[in-house]
């Protein structure tokens, strides 16, 4: 597509001020600059997490093992839960939102620029504060969802606590302020003709997941910063000696814990509405229903926090109503898994990597989600809470599910990004040997865990009859590990000397597929005027469009705007292109905020020290508001003209 | 809704005397409800139903700010949308944890 | 969110967004949304530790440490910095400078007069045997109370940036909107306190 090339004579390039080198991606505000930091930073991270779970199959790999001692082997898997959510899964959907909305939509940049840098800072000095306590007399070991009264003072003396609570804390602010700037721009910034109905299914999908952000994660903060009260400053929220209640914990931190898990599905379900139709060279089916569904599976997952809870006793009454409420979130998730699967219905399927891995994203998918049908059953999951079925039915739905979508992603993509294509060939080999190493490492859990092996334990003994699959999945896990090295090579040797993308190599439908790959930092040299739900496919195959407008609910009102899928705005009044300037503010207000966390820490135990270090955070903070407000006012469109 | 919006970047926005007559009722309301809760003292009323009246003259304030100072009355839908949700949420939030602690003080207790 | 939105014809094509309305008031809005679930959680809190409170040795009765005088104070003090407010706003759209500051400048005082207010409840009560670890109701109290007076001091920067920003930008034609957002912050933190006032205060 040379659409953007061809008109771009007709309007003026902006001079684009993009300082070189590092400093050029210190100070960004391209939302595609920061998608792409998002995801490399998410990927290291993701990396770490895999490498404990490795340490910790190791040590699981045969009974009475000495490998890691039960500390180091608490802290493993504390870090490994958050590193995969907060730093792994959701970062790397954010990654993927924030380079692909603006593009889908139509729009230059996120609604917040500025702020959306200071989201990817705020992520990454949150993540390396988690990753500081190792050093500094040990890493949170308390489980990611950190249960009292086992977080207090007494029982968890080493600061890992606090630095568990000060890191999600700032990757809280990140999701809070990234999720805003989501909103924003998908309700406010779309192209003409891009209604609500028109976008892309991964849009749909990231506005739900921001709205999900925006309500959840105030309770987390709420929580954490209660504990980090009851842990230095002598309240007693979670203390039960003293009146407080650890099953409140429990209830706040499940009534954002279980949104949290539709925030880290949503997106790759969108991811999987993109991938799906544009490999089945078919419209996808249901639109309606897919986009619905999500809102659906987004509100109810706000209605079964207490299901992760049937074991603490919660009565009959409140258990029927969890119980009944999540056995209702297999509907709108069955409604999407028969839209994708009729989608691929004499299609005629192009089985790409990113197929591959769309296709093994439902059937694990699947696998998972009907576990989960089963643990929604209390008297059924008050058998199997806290055995390692729980940690087989979770994987099948975060790694096969998840991961599996963000990697049809990241195939689907990344010709986009980088304007280099992947190895096709080792991208197969890498999914098979996934694919089978990953049911290897978990399906095996399902056994062991029926049979009565309980998470969170560092060793067993040999006679417990655990042994042969604890053996398979240490195994399995060796393998995934050897698919995601193949995947790094893939991804260093393709950069390098991939083939060229075209701007369109996949015969897309989306508006990203109308501007070269990479993209030009101003995205759309004019706005596209948008017509219908596949403005791309419209437009290529013009002889096609009553049959791709099927299912009698596209956009195609009248004759005229029948006859192109989308145009670009050729409005007299041709607006300039304006671009964010580059700062350094946002990273500067992260590094103040970052100095106030450690602070806060050690401000029971080093007052005087850790006063002085908040209140130079705060300075900091405050010099880096000054030049935020200063450089946005500079860069307002009404100062600019 | 966007026609909504497009009409109230129109239309004038209210006077300074109509933000003055609010407030008045704010006062007016805020004495009632410190009223009912001095001469409550003696327990004239059932306590549920002090309860109730402060709730509901709380409402009206709570409603005046929002409407009127906050604008929200006649302002765009998708306002409305982004804050009455989360309202509803957090009301909800509110109601089911009075319930599922409800008959139940702590271990201590 | 209709279709009619997006067949807005382009004028003013640089300001113009999909529903219609400012981002960064979309923006300030969805923030107060996201705020009012924070403050919800911190008053369940409240209410789940109340009859718990009751029922322990250690009891400190509400009632007994929470004078009602100060707190009608507080409350007023807050209503009326709504007004003033609001009065800023409106004087700004008009353009009137001379009465925008002076309103939005007694918005800031009352908001000081508040948290000295609240500074020396705090003193009070801490005096009378009240303290964060006393009891529940000191655990509960405390913290709610002392997040909603952080608010009002966020607040109260956030209106004097504004203030010095229209000051040395008086013609700069977003000063309307940063009034406003300002604004709408404000309203919702003695909104929060509406709420906080019945609940605590009074019930």
């Amino acid at each position: 597509m040379a659409i953007a090339e061809r008109t771009a004579g007709t309007v003026s390039i902006p001079v684009v001020n993009v300082r070189p080198g590092w400093a050029g991606w210190l100070s960004t505000t391209d939302h595609k600059r920061i998608g792409i930091m998002y995801l490399v930073s998410a990927f290291v991270f993701f990396l770490i997490g895999g490498i404990e779970a490795l340490l910790m199959r190791i040590q699981l790999g045969v009974p009475d093992n000495t490998f890691l001692t039960p500390d180091v082997y608490n802290q493993l898997f504390t870090m490994h839960g958050t590193t995969m959510i907060f730093l792994g899964l959701m970062p790397l959907n954010v990654g993927l939102g924030n380079y692909l909305v603006p593009l889908m939509i139509g729009a230059r940049d996120m609604a917040f620029p500025r702020l959306n840098a200071l989201s990817i800072w705020l992520f990454i000095f949150g993540g390396l504060m988690l990753y500081v306590s190792f050093f500094v007399g040990g890493a949170p070991n308390v489980g990611w969802f950190a249960y009292a009264p086992l977080t207090q003072k007494q029982y968890s003396p080493t600061a890992g606590v606090d630095y568990w609570i000060i890191g999600i804390g700032l990757t809280g602010v990140a999701s809070i302020a990234g999720a805003l700037n989501f909103i924003v721009t998908i309700l406010n910034m779309r192209a003409p003709g891009m209604t609500l109905n028109r976008m892309p299914l991964f849009v749909w999908m990231q506005l739900v997941v921001a709205f999900i952000l925006i309500f959840a994660f105030p309770v987390l903060t709420v929580a954490t910063i209660q504990l980090l009260f009851d842990r230095h400053f002598g309240t007693r929220f979670f203390l039960p000696n003293l009146g407080g209640d650890v099953v409140l914990w429990q209830h706040l931190f499940w009534f954002f814990g279980h949104p949290e898990v539709y925030i880290l599905i949503l997106p790759t379900m969108g991811i999987i509405s993109e991938v799906l139709p544009t490999f089945s060279r078919k419209p996808i089916f249901g639109y309606a229903f897919v986009a619905y569904s999500g809102v659906a599976i987004g509100f109810l997952g706000f209605l079964v926090w207490a299901h992760h809870m049937f074991a603490v006793g919660l009565g009959p009454l409140a258990n029927a109503f969890f119980g009944a409420a999540s056995f209702l979130v297999a509907v709108p998730t069955g409604v999407k898994i028969f839209n994708w699967l009729a989608t691929m219905w004499q299609g005629s399927l192009n089985l790409t990597t990113a197929m591959h891995y769309a296709i093994g994203f439902i059937s694990m998918f699947i696998i998972g989600g009907i576990s989960g049908v089963t643990l929604a059953s209390p008297p059924i999951n008050v058998q199997q809470t806290d055995s390692y079925y729980v940690v087989a039915h979770m994987h099948y739905v975060l790694f096969g599910g998840a991961i599996q979508g963000i990697f049809a992603g990241i195939f689907y993509w990344f010709p986009k990004m980088t304007g280099r294509m992947l190895d096709e060939r080792l991208g197969k080999w890498q999914f098979w040997l996934m694919l089978i190493s990953f049911n290897l490492t978990f399906f095996p859990m399902h056994l062991s865990g029926n049979a009565g092996m309980p998470r969170r334990i560092y060793t067993y003994e040999a006679d417990m009859g655990w042994n042969l699959w604890n053996l398979i999945s240490t195994t399995g896990s060796l393998l995934l590990a050897v698919a995601f090295l193949l995947f790094l090579w893939n991804v260093v040797t393709s950069i390098r000397r991939g083939p060229i993308a075209p701007a369109d190599p996949w015969d897309g439908a989306t508006l990203e597929w109308a501007v070269s790959s990479p993209p030009p930092v101003y995205n759309f040299a004019v706005t596209p005027r948008v017509r219908s739900r596949r403005p791309l496919w419209d437009q290529k195959y013009p002889h096609l469009r009553e049959i791709n407008s099927g299912h009698g609910m596209s956009g195609a009102h009248n004759e005229s705007e029948k006859r192109d899928g989308f145009e670009h705005e050729t409005s007299p009044a041709m607006e300039p292109i304006h671009l964010p300037s580059p700062t350094y503010a946002p990273l500067i207000v992260s590094v103040g905020i970052m100095i106030l966390g450690f602070g806060i820490i050690y401000l029971s135990d080093f007052g005087l020290i850790a006063a002085s270090a908040m209140i130079v955070g705060l300075l900091i903070m405050a010099f880096g508001i000054l030049s935020w407000v200063r450089i946005s006012h500079v860069d307002s469109p009404h100062h600019a003209h | 809704m966007a026609g909504h919006s497009e009409e109230h970047s129109a239309h004038a926005h209210p006077s300074d005397r109509f933000y003055w007559i609010v407030a008045g009722v704010l006062a007016v309301v805020t004495a009632l409800e410190i009223g009912l809760f001095i001469v409550n003292e003696q327990h004239l009323i059932a306590k549920w139903l002090e309860v109730t009246l402060l709730l509901i003259l709380s409402t009206i304030k709570g409603a005046a700010v929002v409407m009127f100072f906050m604008h929200l009355k006649g302002d765009a839908g998708i306002f409305k949308f982004v804050f009455l949700v989360p309202l509803a949420f957090a009301t909800t939030l509110l109601l089911s944890f009075m319930v599922l602690f409800s008959d139940h003080v702590g271990i201590a207790g | 969110m209709s279709e009619s939105s997006m067949t807005r014809p382009p004028t003013a094509a640089a300001h113009h967004t999909s529903l219609g309305v400012d981002n960064r008031k979309l923006g300030v809005w969805t923030f107060i949304g996201s705020e009012t679930m924070f403050f919800a959680t911190l008053i369940t809190t409240y209410f789940v530790f109340a009859p718990v409170n009751r029922a322990r040795p250690d009891f400190q009765d509400p009632r007994k440490f929470l004078d009602i005088e100060l707190t009608t104070v507080l409350a007023s003090i807050l209503l009326a910095s709504s007004l003033t407010m609001v009065l800023a706003l409106s004087a700004s759209r008009r353009g009137d400078r001379r009465s925008f500051t002076t309103w939005l400048l007694a918005t800031v005082g009352l908001g000081l007069a508040f948290i000295g207010g609240q500074v020396y409840e705090f003193n009070h009560l801490y005096h009378e045997g009240l303290t964060l670890s006393s009891s529940l109701f000191g655990t509960t109290f405390f913290v709610l109370t002392g997040f909603h007076g952080a608010h009002v001091a966020v607040g109260v920067i956030w209106l004097l940036s504004v203030f010095f920003k229209v000051r040395a930008y008086p013609d700069s034609p977003e000063n309307a909107m940063d009034v406003e957002i300002a604004g709408l912050y404000w309203h919702f933190v003695d909104l929060v306190w509406v709420a906080i006032f019945v609940l605590v205060y009074l019930i």
